[in-house]
């Protein structure tokens, strides 16, 4: 049976880094030593890179050398796009393009196999980069993340190209929050710090519950073309003016009404709260089936690992569907990487020194968990 | 993010121009996971003792350059502010600080955008100034709320 491989995003380790306890050495020691022989590396650019993006030929020589004292592999390369970079306009697909050609030939130099772009790069701009990732042998992989689902345009316009041109340079890599179907303990806890009630977390789990198994009022709403940060955008704008893009009225009209219906004079904050039921893609493993040539690697999402009762050692995310999927793709014959994405960090920022999340201590349950589904 | 963690404690200081005391400075590091083009950062939302002191009183130091308003700073597209270093925070005030405790309140402004969104022109045409409400938790607002901190005053 084909592998599945197992490597960490050093996104996990943001506060580790931010509180200088791993630098980027340690976080690569950290994946060779500690994960059960997980050897996958990804970086995201400005996080890891000095002065990104102008790394010198000496980082670059120090770079290759902790990959081969520490046995591990560049695996992929996240890359962004400020559209806002220059302050004085909003950046043209093409200077996007340029920017992305510049990451690209970086990922090279770096070793790396494939640099990520985010969901909502518009396809033209791939298009423009590619001859530069075909020249350099990376592949471009679109994130596929919460609340896209797998099934929407911005996968198939992906597919499409593919399949007319047949390059092999350029694909999607899924966010394994796609199958987070309920929000994290961890996050509704930060929410209720933050002045929501109780009471409209309860319902927000509810409604995603119910969303599921495909009963309630938005049983069969579809907002699959949108990014969360542009959901919100609406959302508030529809709060603000009662108006929004026809898309979006019946799910934001759901959203209302099902607060209404459960909490009596609902807040600002408790319209809100509920809200977050639209930013779950609702996809299930099968939705991968067609897509599996196309899918690059894996980022593996999560936000908080605990033990699974009445078996010691062994851990699991309860808000995310990790089985199923895994399952899925070891019979699909899935060969790339899962690189663990550890999340819930951010949840707890707001506490003291003492009650912060432990990235180190995240990853490490999470790749056990990898592991156990994988059957390693 | 790094909502409690983003001055450091030991870092309030009366800071001397021509000669005299022109106002006080601290330490900051950056909200955001990846750090930022220093052109992105807008500047922060900030009341000392009660009193606010907007944009156009805050000057920042990054990068071994001397510190730059934040007119400034929108010009530097091509400067990073690394996730794992601090910069400076100047805030004009003749005579600077008292000896001894003050509470900030302190919220910082970044664009991180994720691409295109609705609305962007908008933040090239009038740029939202940073206030204590949030108005973009994805693309300029990365703690929620302002957060308090009380900082003793070094020197």
């Amino acid at each position: 049976m084909a592998k599945i491989k197992r490597g960490v995003s050093f996104y996990s380790y943001q506060q580790t880094q931010f509180f200088k306890q791993l630098g980027l050495e340690g976080q690569i020691r950290e994946v060779s030593e500690n994960l059960y022989g997980a050897d996958g590396i990804e970086i995201l650019d400005e996080q890891s890179l000095r002065q990104y993006p102008n790394s010198s030929d000496e980082f670059v020589a120090q770079w290759h050398g902790w990959m081969e004292k520490y046995h591990v592999t560049p695996v992929t390369m996240d890359v962004f796009m400020d559209v806002l970079q220059f302050r004085d306009h909003v950046m043209s697909h093409h200077e996007c393009a340029e920017r992305l050609k510049g990451d690209i030939r970086l990922a090279k130099r770096l070793g790396f196999k494939n640099v990520r772009t985010l969901a909502v790069v518009p396809i033209e701009i791939l298009v423009e980069a590619l001859p530069v990732a075909e020249e350099l042998d990376i592949r471009i992989g679109k994130e596929i993340h919460n609340p896209i689902p797998l099934h929407g345009k911005y996968v198939q316009e992906i597919v499409d190209y593919v399949d007319n041109t047949g390059t092999k340079h350029l694909g999607i890599v899924p966010d394994w929050g796609i199958f987070q179907y309920q929000p994290s303990d961890v996050k509704l806890e930060w929410m209720i710090r933050h002045g929501a009630s109780r009471k409209a977390t309860e319902i927000l789990t509810q409604t995603c519950l119910d969303m599921r198994v495909g009963v309630g009022p938005l049983a069969d709403v579809d907002i699959s073309l949108v990014t969360a940060g542009n959901i919100e955008v609406n959302w508030h704008r529809y709060l603000k003016t009662d108006e929004a893009a026809p898309y979006f009225v019946k799910a934001f009209k759901a959203i209302v009404e099902i607060t209404n219906s459960n909490i009596s004079e609902p807040s600002a904050m408790d319209y809100d709260v509920v809200f977050q039921a639209l930013l779950f893609s609702q996809t299930r493993p099968e939705d991968m089936g067609k897509l599996m040539p196309y899918i690059i690697s894996i980022h593996g999402k999560f936000y908080h690992m605990t033990e699974i009762p009445n078996r010691p050692g062994e851990f699991e995310d309860c808000s995310i569907d990790y089985e199923g999927p895994i399952n899925y793709l070891k019979k699909a014959g899935y060969e790339g990487y899962i690189n663990s994405e550890y999340e819930g960090q951010r949840f707890y920022q707001d506490l003291p020194l003492e009650q912060l999340a432990d990235e180190v201590d995240q990853v490490r349950k999470h790749q056990e968990m990898l592991k156990r589904l994988i059957g390693e | 993010m790094f909502d409690k963690y983003l001055v450091r404690a030991d870092s309030l200081e009366n800071f001397i121009e021509n000669g005299k005391v022109a106002g006080f400075k601290f330490a900051v590091r950056n909200g955001n996971y990846r750090g930022v083009f220093a052109s992105l950062h807008n500047g922060y939302y900030l009341v000392v003792d009660g009193v606010l002191y907007p944009r156009e009183k805050q000057k920042f130091e990054l990068n071994n350059k001397p510190p730059r308003d934040f007119d400034e700073m929108q010009n530097a597209g091509y400067e990073h502010w690394d996730f794992d270093d601090e910069g400076y925070v100047y805030v004009e005030k003749d005579g600077g600080l008292s000896k001894g405790k003050h509470t900030i309140i302190f919220k910082q402004a970044v664009f991180s955008a994720y691409g295109y969104f609705p609305g962007c022109e908008e933040y090239i045409k009038n740029p939202p100034v940073p206030g204590p409400e949030t108005k973009h938790y994805l693309i300029m607002d990365k703690t929620f709320n302002p957060v308090t901190y009380e900082l003793e005053l070094q020197r």
